[in-house]
């Protein structure tokens, strides 16, 4: 028998040690792998074990001036299936059929189609997401999330605007806000399976969600209340395309009530509303024409109520005194045109205040074009109507008006009378604030602080006021002017027992101008010797009586008889 | 009473000897692989067949059936089976053969089983055990006459039928190379010469060399993305990089100390099938560096046991049974280890006594056993 030689077990030990080597040498490998990449291959194994689920943040509320809360949050539940969970199919299908009313063939397939999670159903209330929890059925979800809820329904509907889908801002405050009003998602990490299954066992991080910012703005809801039912009374008996009021604090520019009804229901924001059902229209265009802000994204040929800015241009030009007289034989050459008065007999022999009181446009044109293209067009600057008014809503539109350097006669005695361009109702109003308020430029606005969710101030607004645009004198003579309209001239419907009310009518015709539309206005503030608030009112397309001292005027009328003793402003008789 | 002592050891002049330190290595592995084996795939088990000890019980009987034949192996003289050598290598390739008759059984796309009724064997596995005992009572036969060239390719003739067998047939790769591997070894320790040796392990390289470049640049085929994959496992993550990733993430999420037993999370379906070759993979996440050094020092210890008594078995025959196992049982741990840390390309090689695999288990318990029994007949001089 052979037996094994030394070369044999020289050879064995050779192998063995060969082996052995490598096994050190792969040794190495696992301290270089488990020492040195330790930490980069544990964060990447980490990234597949970790589920993020997102822990939603509530949405700041925005509140009224006096802190009633216009837009806050609901809870609301998302019903759901996990194909793979449920036990009891046919259970399921009932229960959610029923509770959730629901179609039952529909809820069948949903629940039978092979998914990982399947949605039945979303924004249900809160209630029912609780009642389908307690029936405890395997396979079945339900998750609570926040819908953005807006208690007063229209109220302001075209100022807040609304939130989308992931709760973000879409149109008005809750889009030039979002940035105070989103809250900061948390979110909760877990482990996982390869399946996705989540263990149990393990420490789930939780970084729990941190909810907005609440926005104070100017808005009363009181103020805009009565604005909004003024307005909507003017709508339905004129049949107007829209009625329009903005009310604001003349001297800081903080809106008190801005509406233009129709409004639409914030918590129904994709329905449109009756007035906008029509064919063969795009649902889309629709949509956007609801939304629409008239206030600030439509501009309009605002007509009689610019008078108060040529007068003023003429006053602190010099151009024209109280006590000048003027006559009007009904119309006034310019150039080779001849433009018309509106009372084409003529007013005859006429001060500046009457020729106010009358809104006489040929003495108006006298004044523009006794001011001149250059200063008339310094005072639209200094008064703000060359510029947007930098109100904290999006979509503000530019006016539209000539290029300084092709303004002539003609198209400055059209400007005197407030015609040939087009500026937005808040811009008006900004000017005409300019005037009376004592010469400061203000920025209309609408927010006013931004506080944490437990109250703590965090942000206070600040927003640009330019003062002394106007002189001392000019602003009391445009305060007596003003409130010699009212009182006596075509703004007579606009007198409130008690109050010395200043402000202008205008009916402006609309384009093209023998359509037979009109744009009906009147813009008046109260007091009139130190006034505290300024309104406007616009009605657009009025049927039968059309004339702004007319059917606009008792709307502001109305309006502050409800509103000044509602703001403590003392009566002056 | 001393005196007697002495006496009577003098009339034997030698006594018998058994390897306590093998067998204490040998039951601790099987210990400790149940261990990880359970910890695992208790979790996909219970996943997949609602039962999580279904590997486990798997795997325990197999080990019941494999201690039984290496204590028969053991308390049977291992000349017997020089008699029966041929015949044993003859069998051994036949049951290659039965995989392509209907009781051949496909898994994941790989026909490499037969079903015998009870349960299935892989062949690979009794191929590496015939082989081992063919080749040594072949080299029993032979001697010296290995020096010669033409004997020298005429028993490398027989090793790659084997090989080729189970390439061809099972098309499995790494079990080829493993046999491959045995042979070599065996002939290597039992031939005076190296040359050989030098030539074949040079041809090899040659070889392999050429079918890679062939694959890269004619077939590429799958391969080729394996090759690819071995360099860069994170460009192919989504292909066939997972398996290496998710092995690699295993280790590296240990790091020094391991998360503790049963607290992989590797194991819940990210490494694929972690209880087979990747099952190192979960030790190192589970129990760290430490452990996983510790599990490669066992082996080592166990190399050095066979060298031991290889070096001190009475005949040639029985040294070459146990160069052979050594040769077995440490090329799957190097190639396994080398896989799962992405030293080499993958393939896919068993962890021996610890992964699962009933016909790895009992074949390598019949090994052990073989190794035993050749370790009782050493006989040292006091």
């Amino acid at each position: 028998m052979l037996t094994f030689k030394t070369y044999n077990r020289k050879k064995t030990v050779i192998y063995s040690c060969v082996m052995v080597a490598m096994l050190v040498c792969l040794m190495f490998r696992l301290v270089y792998i488990m020492v040195y990449e330790s930490e980069y291959l544990g964060r990447k194994a980490d990234e597949i074990h970790e589920r993020e689920r997102y822990i939603k943040a509530a949405r700041g509320d925005i509140t009224d001036v006096n802190g009633n809360v216009i837009a806050t949050n609901k809870t609301v539940c998302t019903i759901s299936v996990i194909h793979s969970q449920i036990e009891n199919p046919q259970k399921v299908i009932d229960l959610l059929s029923e509770k959730l009313s629901m179609d039952r063939t529909r809820v069948k397939e949903l629940v039978e189609k092979v998914s990982v999670r399947e949605k039945i159903k979303s924004n249900c209330p809160k209630s029912i997401g609780d009642e389908i929890r307690e029936y405890n059925l395997s396979g079945v979800k339900v998750d609570e999330d926040y819908k953005r809820y807006y208690p007063y329904d229209d109220m302001a509907s075209k100022v807040l605007g609304f939130t989308g889908a992931d709760n973000q801002g879409i149109i008005g405050l809750e889009v030039q806000y979002e940035k105070y009003l989103k809250g900061k998602d948390g979110y909760l990490l877990t482990e996982t399976d390869a399946g996705g299954i989540e263990l149990e066992n393990v420490a789930e991080k939780r970084v729990e969600s941190v909810k907005g910012n609440t926005l104070r703005t100017g808005l009363d809801i009181n103020i805009q209340m009565y604005a909004q039912q003024a307005a909507g009374k003017v709508y339905k008996m004129k049949k107007a395309n829209y009625v329009s009021i903005i009310v604001m604090n003349v001297n800081n520019g903080e809106i008190k009530a801005m509406t233009n009804v129709p409004e639409y229901n914030l918590n129904s924001p994709y329905e449109l509303t009756d007035e906008f059902m029509c064919e063969g229209e795009k649902e889309q265009d629709l949509l956007n024409r609801m939304w629409r802000n008239q206030c600030i994204n439509d501009t309009y040929e605002p007509g009689s109520t610019f008078k108060v800015i040529t007068a003023t241009a003429g006053l602190e030009t010099g151009a024209v005194k109280l006590s000048d007289t003027f006559s009007c034989p009904g119309y006034k050459m310019v150039e080779d045109r001849k433009i018309r008065c509106h009372k084409t007999t003529g007013h005859g022999s006429e001060t500046f205040v009457q020729a106010t009181m009358n809104s006489c446009n040929p003495v108006f044109i006298e004044v523009g074009l006794r001011v001149g293209v250059d200063r008339f067009y310094e005072y639209l600057g200094k008064l703000g109507i060359l510029s947007k008014t930098g109100v904290d809503l999006p979509g503000e539109a530019s006016v539209i008006i000539h290029k300084k350097e092709n303004v002539g006669q003609v198209e400055l005695a059209t400007m005197s009378f407030g015609q040939s361009f087009q500026i937005t109702p808040l811009q008006l109003l900004r000017a005409v604030s300019a005037v009376v308020n004592g010469g400061k430029l203000i920025t209309p606005h609408f927010g006013v602080a931004v506080s944490d969710c437990e109250g703590k101030l965090i942000k206070q607004f600040d927003y640009k006021e330019t003062g002394g645009v106007i002189r001392k004198e000019t602003v009391d003579d445009m305060r007596y002017v003003l409130e010699k309209v009212v009182s006596e001239g075509g703004g007579k419907n606009a007198i409130v027992e008690g109050y010395n009310i200043g402000g202008k009518t205008a009916t402006s015709q609309k384009l093209p101008r023998n359509s037979g539309k009109y744009i009906s206005s009147f813009i008046g503030f109260a007091p009139a010797s130190s006034p505290e608030v300024i309104a406007i009112c616009i009605i657009d397309e009025p049927e039968g009586v059309y004339y702004g001292g007319t059917i606009a005027a008792p709307v502001i009328k109305e309006l502050y008889e409800n509103i000044l003793p509602y703001m403590n402003i003392d009566k002056s008789y | 009473m001393t005196e007697n002592r002495s006496k009577k050891r003098n009339k034997k002049k030698t006594v018998s000897f058994f390897d306590y330190n093998l067998l204490f290595i040998i039951i601790f592995l099987i210990g400790f692989g149940l261990v990880m084996l359970y910890s695992t795939s208790s979790y996909t088990a219970q996943m997949k067949f609602d039962n999580s000890t279904y590997y486990l019980k798997k795997q325990v009987i197999a080990y019941m059936i494999g201690f039984v034949a290496m204590f028969v192996l053991i308390y049977v003289d291992y000349h017997v089976w020089e008699k029966i050598a041929l015949w044993i290598y003859i069998a051994s390739l036949f049951s290659v053969l039965v995989v392509l008759t209907p009781l051949g059984v496909s898994f994941n796309g790989a026909r490499r089983w037969i079903n015998v009724g009870i349960g299935t064997v892989q062949p690979a596995e009794i191929v590496k055990l015939g082989l081992i005992i063919f080749l040594s009572f072949c080299i029993d036969r032979i001697g010296k006459g290995l020096r010669k060239t033409g004997v020298y390719l005429k028993l490398m003739l027989f090793i790659l039928i084997a090989v080729g067998m189970i390439f061809l047939i099972t098309s499995n790769l790494s079990s080829a190379i493993i046999i491959f591997g045995i042979g070599f070894v065996m002939l290597f320790v039992a031939s005076p010469k190296y040359s050989h040796y030098i030539y074949t392990v040079l041809a090899g390289v040659l070889c392999g060399g050429l079918f890679l470049l062939m694959e890269t640049f004619v077939l590429k085929s799958f391969r080729l993305s394996r090759f690819n994959v071995w360099l860069n496992p994170e460009g192919y993550a989504q292909s066939g990089g997972f398996q290496v990733l998710q092995a690699l993430y295993a280790i590296g999420s240990g790091g020094i100390l391991g998360k503790g037993l049963g607290n992989s999370i590797q194991k819940l379906g990210f490494v694929p099938e972690a209880q087979n070759d990747m099952i190192f993979t979960i030790i190192c996440e589970e129990l760290g560096l430490i452990g996983a050094l510790a599990v490669i020092a066992l082996f080592v210890f166990m190399i050095w046991r066979f060298m031991i008594i290889a070096n001190n078995a009475p005949d040639l025959f029985g040294a070459m049974l146990v160069v052979g196992v050594l040769a077995h049982i440490s090329l799957q741990v190097v190639l396994n280890i080398a896989v799962v840390t992405n030293t080499i390309p993958n393939t896919g090689v068993t962890l021996p006594l610890i992964s699962y695999g009933g016909t790895s288990v009992l074949f390598i318990m019949c090994e052990l056993g073989l190794v035993l029994s050749v370790s009782r007949r050493i006989r040292y001089e006091e």
